[in-house]
């Protein structure tokens, strides 16, 4: 890896102490929802950012929600990890990703729909998959790109053509001979120095390459690495990268995926991401 | 120039000369373009899906999401900017459908929504007469209400006319 780009990680702010502890609640198949209303309730910034997401238009309550319990209740603990990280990393999420060509909030949009699609894919797994880790995972994957954008500027053209030319296989390893890592290896160092549970930094390293993921958490990455698959496909992708990755086709080992069923994780992926896109949003406007 | 932004399953005609309908980032998805030379009106649906028999729910809430559903409302919108309610004497484009790298028939969704679009297509005795489909990127288009003109733009490849 090159130099620069280590020190842009060390340089990274700390995520919140209550997105720390959501994320290490959630990485955990056996955690309870009053484990994560615990940690809401002690954050005073988080209760009111909660609040307003449950009271926006996009879940058009009736009555309006006030407990901190019925919120998260309503919500689910996907949604207020989502909360929690969009407002401790947004200066991460939000950037325009550069060296992708990527939009203002592309990687924020992505990453929140393949958290949908990861969820989503945890059902058709042949083996049970905990579905509140495969979301925060899917949430966090592609962290590394708003790094390595920064030292991609001017390369996207070039990195395209290798790729139709068959000088490279995909966007990985180009990322890799460019920079000396690529984004799923620079997340990894981030999400190492942010102290993420084990089985996050695991998801992060190896969305790519699930295949090489130890086998009690290979099915866990592998629902990152459809969902990442099934974002891009969606239209959500980061930029000039997308759908530039290959599929690992080992996932028919862990999951039951026909036509009709990877139609349905996109349909309702699509669906709860657009719900909850306008309800942090609308929330947002709301004045936090 | 007003800009007519369709998202996801959503769909829109006009023959305001002023406006450009836009859709973003088309990955499988595909972007069905119609444009009535006679009435110099436009319109496009943002089709995610081939069959909506999977979400009737979905559907009803936004019947563009599925080609089988949306084709004939878009259809019936460009007939009620006038000129001939069956369809003919329309030009059809289709942009999008892009798949993965890898062949997969699982993962093939563009593939699908296209085989979807060109059967309904072809029930209401149209075709397309320029496509820009397949592939393995993503495609943002819009058209011109004014002249039918067709442009597609794609992160680090620029833009084209179709």
């Amino acid at each position: 890896m090159i130099d620069s780009m280590r020190k842009a990680i060390d340089e990274v702010p700390l995520l919140s102490p209550s997105a720390s502890q959501l994320l290490q609640v959630n990485a955990d198949p056996h955690c309870e929802l009053e484990d994560v209303i615990a940690i809401v309730r002690y954050d005073a910034a988080l209760t009111a950012r909660v609040l307003k997401v449950v009271n926006s238009a996009a879940f058009g309550l009736v009555h309006p929600v006030e407990s901190v319990d019925r919120a998260v209740s309503f919500l689910g603990g996907w949604m207020v990890v989502s909360i929690a990280v969009a407002d401790s990393a947004a200066r991460l999420f939000q950037k325009p990703l550069t060296g992708y060509e990527g939009e203002r909030e592309s990687l924020w949009r992505h990453d929140l729909f393949a958290a949908f699609a990861a969820r989503e894919m945890a059902r058709h797994g042949r083996t049970p998959v905990p579905a509140q880790t495969a979301f925060t995972a899917g949430l966090l994957h592609d962290i590394g790109k708003a790094i390595v954008s920064d030292f991609l500027r001017g390369t996207s053209g070039r990195v395209l053509n290798d790729i139709s030319e068959g000088k490279m296989s995909d966007y990985l390893a180009a990322e890799r001979q460019l920079l000396g890592a690529h984004h799923a290896e620079v997340g990894f160092e981030l999400a190492r120095s942010w102290g993420f549970p084990e089985v996050l930094q695991q998801a992060i390293l190896l969305h790519h390459q699930p295949e090489l993921a130890d086998a009690e958490i290979r099915p866990l990455v592998y629902a990152v690495h459809l969902g990442d698959i099934v974002a891009m496909m969606g239209g959500c992708g980061t930029g000039s990268d997308s759908m530039q990755h290959h599929l690992a086709t080992g996932y028919a080992d862990c999951f039951d995926l026909c036509p009709q069923a990877l139609e349905q994780v996109m349909l309702v992926a699509q669906m709860e991401f657009t719900k909850a896109e306008a309800s942090l949003a609308s929330a947002k406007e709301a004045g936090s | 120039m007003k800009e007519l932004i369709l998202g996801v399953g959503d769909l829109g005609a006009s023959k305001d000369p002023g406006v450009v309908i836009k859709t973003f980032a088309l990955g499988s998805c595909v972007a069905v373009i119609l444009y009535n030379p006679a009435t110099r009106a436009a319109g496009m649906v943002h089709v995610a899906l081939p069959d909506s028999k999977i979400n009737p729910e979905k559907t009803r809430e936004r019947p563009g999401y599925f080609a089988d559903t949306g084709i004939p409302i878009l259809l019936r919108e460009m007939a009620g900017l006038g000129g001939r309610s069956d369809g003919r004497r329309i030009i059809v484009k289709l942009i999008g459908g892009a798949a993965i790298m890898d062949k997969n028939d699982v993962f093939n969704i563009g593939k699908r929504n296209l085989l979807a679009i060109r059967k309904l297509l072809w029930v209401h005795g149209l075709g397309a007469i320029a496509e820009d489909v397949g592939g393995n990127h993503s495609r943002t288009v819009s058209v011109k209400v004014d002249s039918g003109a067709v442009l597609v733009s794609c992160p680090g490849r620029g833009q084209w006319q179709v």
